[in-house]
């Protein structure tokens, strides 16, 4: 081959390494990255929880100042992304659990697993929802 | 001299379990450890949140000043951020290179520190001022 000549200006013409544009879109994939999407999202989102709790330690205002935002449309959007991202997250790592002590990598429990997480991190922000709502 | 030169280890020794990143399993292993204590934290904590939902000011602190919840609250506190810390410095090192990599390890530690002294602060504040 031609290109393979060190001495050629041409770049060989060796496989390059893959990169992401070319893999095919599978479930499992995509729930390796919401876990790693949401991690990053509940990172940032630990400040409401810190922020909860200083507002709860100090006076009154500064907590209804906190309540005020998370009864907004705009807080109850963050609460629930946040609610959805924990579900997700702690789901998918049990799945990462379990595969790291190496079960389910087979065909249909991979799927099944990765389906799994997905189904079930939203039931249980919707249970938590519904439970929310109920309680006014 | 180098070191296999003065060491009794054998080569293959010196080289088993380092793979070929040569550290990192730690990081890996703790990350492991907490997320399986914070499946148990983080359900109990979310569990917790659902009673104080209609709870004022008042009704906050008074459960908050319980050793239960205040405990439950301390613990998931402390492991996520922890855990968080850890996830957070692996999304790093994938992703990021040379001074980048260094300030961002940096910023994570403070960062994940000061969210966690915080609720741990607000937390202590809460049961015994």
């Amino acid at each position: 081959m031609a290109s393979s000549d060190p001495t050629s200006p041409l770049p060989a013409a060796r496989p390059l390494s893959p990169h992401l544009g070319i893999y095919r879109f599978t479930l499992t994939m995509a729930m390796s990255i919401a876990h790693r999407i949401t991690g990053a999202g509940l990172y940032v989102g630990a400040l409401l929880l810190a922020w909860f709790l200083l507002a709860a330690s100090m006076d009154a205002s500064a907590f209804s100042y906190f309540s005020g935002f998370i009864q907004s449309i705009f807080g109850r959007l963050i609460l629930f992304g946040f609610t959805w991202a924990l579900f997700q997250h702690l789901l998918g790592g049990v799945r990462h659990l379990i595969m790291d002590a190496g079960y389910g990598m087979d065909e249909p429990e991979r799927e099944q697993m990765a389906l799994a997480t997905l189904i079930g991190g939203l039931a249980l922000t919707l249970v938590v929802w519904a439970i929310v709502v109920a309680a006014g | 001299m180098n070191e296999s030169d003065k060491s009794l280890r054998s080569a293959l020794g010196r080289a088993r379990y380092l793979g070929s990143a040569r550290r990192g399993s730690q990081d890996a292993w703790l990350t492991h450890v907490s997320a399986a204590a914070l499946v148990l934290l983080a359900s109990g904590f979310v569990l917790m949140l659902l009673t104080l939902l209609n709870k004022d000011y008042n009704g906050v602190r008074a459960e908050l000043s319980h050793p239960f919840p205040a405990i439950l609250t301390l613990l998931f506190a402390i492991v996520a951020t922890f855990h968080m810390q850890l996830g957070m410095r692996s999304i790093i090192l994938d992703y990021l290179h040379g001074h980048a990599r260094e300030w961002a390890l940096v910023a994570n530690i403070c960062f994940a520190s000061a969210v966690g002294l915080a609720c741990v602060y607000a937390v202590l504040r809460i049961g015994f001022v």
